[in-house]
């Protein structure tokens, strides 16, 4: 074979040079698509550590699947922005009855499906009966609650007992409903044989902002704008959630290849640069610090009413919070600073030097160590639980108290906690749903209660305070009745609500609005 | 060519034959200097470097309440402060000096690291002492505990003893004898294979000398070297086993200052680089010193190594 002369030779080279670089800039779509202005076609790139296993949401239970859900699928009620104290309606309106035992949605018949077919009642009845159904992780959310068709517009949910958290717990991703015609043609059913979730990873049936374009549980999911849908449309056509871990986020959303990083610290949004933006928000984690009560485990310490108090009184709740950094909060009680019936401070939880120093001295405490237990491989919010311990400890030593630091893996932790052997240590509770009945588990008698040796029948007044605001009904109501709950329990329960860390989204300059929700942490149909 | 005939009085230096005063002088300090004088492998540039850097961690361990600027434990500054003027090695998450912690440290992992050395040296020795000289079912058995603990990972196996137990440096130290004393068990049990069928050894059993007498007079002074090159070789690897323990969480409860730990946190907040930089480059020196000590004992005790691994012809 003749070789090309020298002329020709470097032509072909740099032609091949050309090619290479066209190449190349054609793969990186991210930032050819983010650069472009129109409305149209306007790509959007979010950065998430992925905690993702399915797109289903009768199935998924997990931060990222609740992001891709509630993109894809509209839920009969909703939340604002975030604002979880007031539910606002969905596909359809609510009403309860006197005793909170019926829920009534009314639909107001205007939402579609990706397909064009309109939403129907029977769509929302397959919809929350295939979640209990699959008995997967998101079924104890209608527990007790028997679905049923009244009409081509309404649905009532009927719960055995009084059911006030059911409107809150509704708006959740994993409730939200498909299209049940397109389901059944491809082995959907509302029983344990359900045999859609592999086509609902390929293909979505929903009636929400955006549609699946292309799904991969560890490196990316893409979406496209959904032509049907009802409500507003979005800023942008396409959006893009990567996979990146934390530290990858930070020089991604700085480089502008990814318009919002969701998984910083408070130590990593440290020194960002001006042409970012940092939203800081409380979480919705509520991290507690728990004294057993039960005299064989308390050995005459922690469960010594006198003791606890002055432990309440010997934390520096404010240094704590210099710790976990911006954006974190104190709660007054065991209820989430955003919830309804949150408390923002209580006397009984308030940092004082002589007060926790004369009630250890009223407790008869002899120096005796306490043993303070939590998991060492678990941070919350980037917060790691094994800092505050040793902040907390340092600072009961001033009061005269002496912790023995018990730190052990998450999983060997929580079998010595759910049996009730812990002395004491701290501990995180994340919301099921965005109600204050989620946490009468922190009552006498109760599952959590029974891990800090809280037996029922031990304290009338908080039992009396917590079976009030179970039965309290209407939000003002609820909302007094927790109120006077948390109070009681910080007079003389075992639980000290100690801090919510701080949650951070970063952004660059070109996003105007982000809200950040403890349910679905971003909907990114709202992001503008 | 015959050589001269030194016996010829007419050949011979005067002053050989009759040393002055000074002479005899110089003599004995030349005797007192030879007897005095580091065998030549201690006199290495590595080993002598080796042996500086150990001795000052050693005084560090003994004298840091007096050396370390700060109290360890006191979170008294402000957090993730970088090194500057008043914090040398900077501040750590919970404002605590990272000097401070740095040097304490030395009083952690060094004598923990010597007692598990040690103990496993004993241990170790003992039990292929015993097998190499009793043999059969004996050597059996033992050879093959050995094995066991030897077919695992030692790290992964370190690991499961102290999750069993439950994190603390005891335990990490009791996981580390677990899963060290095999090394020095095959070795100690070639060795008294080797001696036990030499003459002297032989001798002293037909003197009637019973099987405990034998080791400790005729075998274990013959064939101890060996051990204590392994040993203090092992020394480097005993602290970064129990820094690796640590760092998982497995060895020291906080908020004790360990170096391991300490790196642990620095891992957290990659960004505030002093937080690992520091007890990392204390778990370095500490390691490579007792290597190159280690490498300068072998030398001196074990001269045919010496010529394999340095390429020397004897």
């Amino acid at each position: 074979m003749k070789l090309p002369t020298r002329p020709a030779r470097v032509t072909a080279l740099v032609a091949i040079g050309l090619a290479s670089v066209l190449a190349v800039s054609a793969c990186t779509d991210n930032s050819v698509s983010t650069s472009s202005t129109g409305a149209a076609d306007k790509t959007l790139v979010i950065d998430k550590s992925f905690d993702l296993k399915t797109s289903d949401p009768a199935r998924a239970f997990e931060l990222t699947g609740s992001i891709v859900d509630k993109a894809i699928y509209e839920t009969v009620l909703d939340f604002n922005g975030s604002d979880v104290t007031k539910v606002v309606p969905g596909i359809a309106t609510f009403e309860e009855n006197a005793d909170n035992t019926v829920l009534t949605l009314t639909m107001d018949g205007t939402h579609t499906f990706s397909d064009g077919t309109p939403v129907t009642a029977d769509d929302i009845v397959f919809s929350l009966q295939r979640v209990q159904g699959i008995a997967g992780n998101p079924s104890f959310l209608l527990d007790g609650v028997t679905v049923a068709k009244v009409d081509d517009k309404t649905i009532t949910l009927t719960s055995a007992t009084s059911n006030p958290a059911l409107p809150f717990i509704l708006p959740n991703p994993s409730l939200g409903i498909v299209n049940s015609k397109v389901l059944k043609a491809n082995g959907g059913t509302t029983g344990a044989d359900d045999a859609a979730e592999a086509f609902l990873n390929t293909t979505s049936a929903g009636s929400g902002p955006y549609q699946l374009e292309s799904y991969d549980v560890t490196t990316k999911v893409a979406f496209a704008l959904n032509p049907n849908y009802a409500g507003t449309k979005p800023a942008y056509s396409r959006v893009v959630l990567e996979n990146v871990e934390g530290p990858t986020q930070k020089i991604n959303v700085q480089a502008g290849s990814a318009q919002v990083a969701l998984d910083l610290n408070a130590d990593q949004v440290q020194g960002m640069d001006s042409s970012v933006k940092v939203l800081k928000n409380a979480s919705p984690y509520l991290i507690y610090s728990w004294y057993n009560q039960d005299p064989a485990v308390g050995a005459g310490v922690t469960d010594n009413a006198d003791f606890v108090k002055a432990v309440r009184q010997g934390i520096d709740y404010s240094k704590l919070l210099s710790i976990a950094g911006e954006g974190s909060t104190q709660p007054g009680g065991m209820v989430p600073s955003m919830f309804l019936g949150a408390i923002t401070s209580d006397p009984a939880n308030v940092f004082d030097l002589t007060a926790a120093k004369a009630s250890l001295a009223a407790s008869g405490y002899s120096g005796e160590p306490v043993t303070f237990s939590y998991p060492n491989d678990i941070t919350v919010n980037g917060l790691q639980m094994q800092t505050l311990a040793e902040a907390i400890q340092s600072q009961l030593k001033d009061v005269g108290i002496t912790l023995t630091l018990a730190p052990s893996p998450i999983s060997t932790f929580l079998d010595a906690f759910r049996a009730g052997k812990l002395q004491s240590g701290i501990m995180y509770w994340g919301p099921d749903y965005p109600d204050p009945a989620d946490y009468l588990v922190f009552n006498p008698g109760e599952s959590l209660g029974l891990r800090a040796g809280w037996a029922a029948g031990s304290d009338a007044t908080v039992t009396a305070a917590a079976d009030a605001a179970s039965a309290a009904s209407g939000d003002d109501a609820r909302k007094t009745a927790y109120e006077a709950w948390q109070n009681a329990a910080n007079a003389t329960g075992p639980f000290i609500p100690v801090i919510q860390p701080g949650q951070y989204a970063v952004t660059t300059s070109e996003i105007s609005t982000l809200d950040l929700n403890p349910v679905w942490t971003v909907d990114i149909a709202d992001i503008k | 060519m015959t050589s001269p005939d030194l016996r010829d009085p007419a050949l011979r230096d005067p002053a050989l034959d009759a040393p002055t005063a000074g002479a005899a002088t110089r003599l004995r300090f030349a005797a007192v200097r030879s007897r005095l004088r580091l065998p030549s492998a201690y006199r290495r540039p590595m080993a002598i470097v080796g042996f500086t850097i150990i001795a000052l961690w050693f005084i560090v361990a003994i004298f840091v309440p007096w050396i370390a600027p700060f109290d360890p434990l006191a979170q008294q500054f402000d957090r993730l402060q970088p090194p500057g003027p008043v914090n040398w090695f900077g501040t750590d998450s919970l404002g605590r000096d990272v000097l401070s912690r740095t040097l304490y440290g030395a009083r952690i992992s060094l004598p923990l690291a010597l007692i598990l050395v040690v103990a496993s040296a004993i241990i170790g020795s003992v039990l292929g002492a015993i097998a190499g000289y009793f043999g059969r079912a004996v050597d059996e058995v033992i050879m093959r505990v050995a094995d066991l603990v030897f077919a695992f990972p030692t790290i992964i196996l370190a690991m499961i003893v102290t999750a069993a137990l439950g994190p603390s440096l005891t335990n990490a130290v009791i996981a580390l004898l677990f899963v060290s004393w095999p090394s020095y068990a095959r070795v100690m049990r070639s060795m008294v294979l080797g001696a036990r069928s030499r003459e002297y050894v032989v001798a002293g059993r037909l003197l009637g000398f019973s099987p405990f007498r034998s080791l400790q007079r005729d075998i274990l002074p013959n064939v101890a070297a060996p051990v204590l090159v392994l040993a203090t070789l092992d020394f480097g690897n005993a602290i970064l086993l129990l820094s690796g323990l640590s760092f998982l969480g497995l060895g020291a409860t906080p908020p004790t200052p360990e170096w391991g730990a300490m790196v642990a946190d620095g891992v957290q907040n990659f960004s505030d680089w002093w937080l690992a930089a520091f007890p990392g480059l204390a778990i370095f020196t500490v390691v490579v010193a007792f290597n190159l000590v280690g490498d300068a004992l072998r030398d001196s005790l074990d001269p045919r190594t010496a010529g394999a691994v340095q390429g020397v012809k004897i």
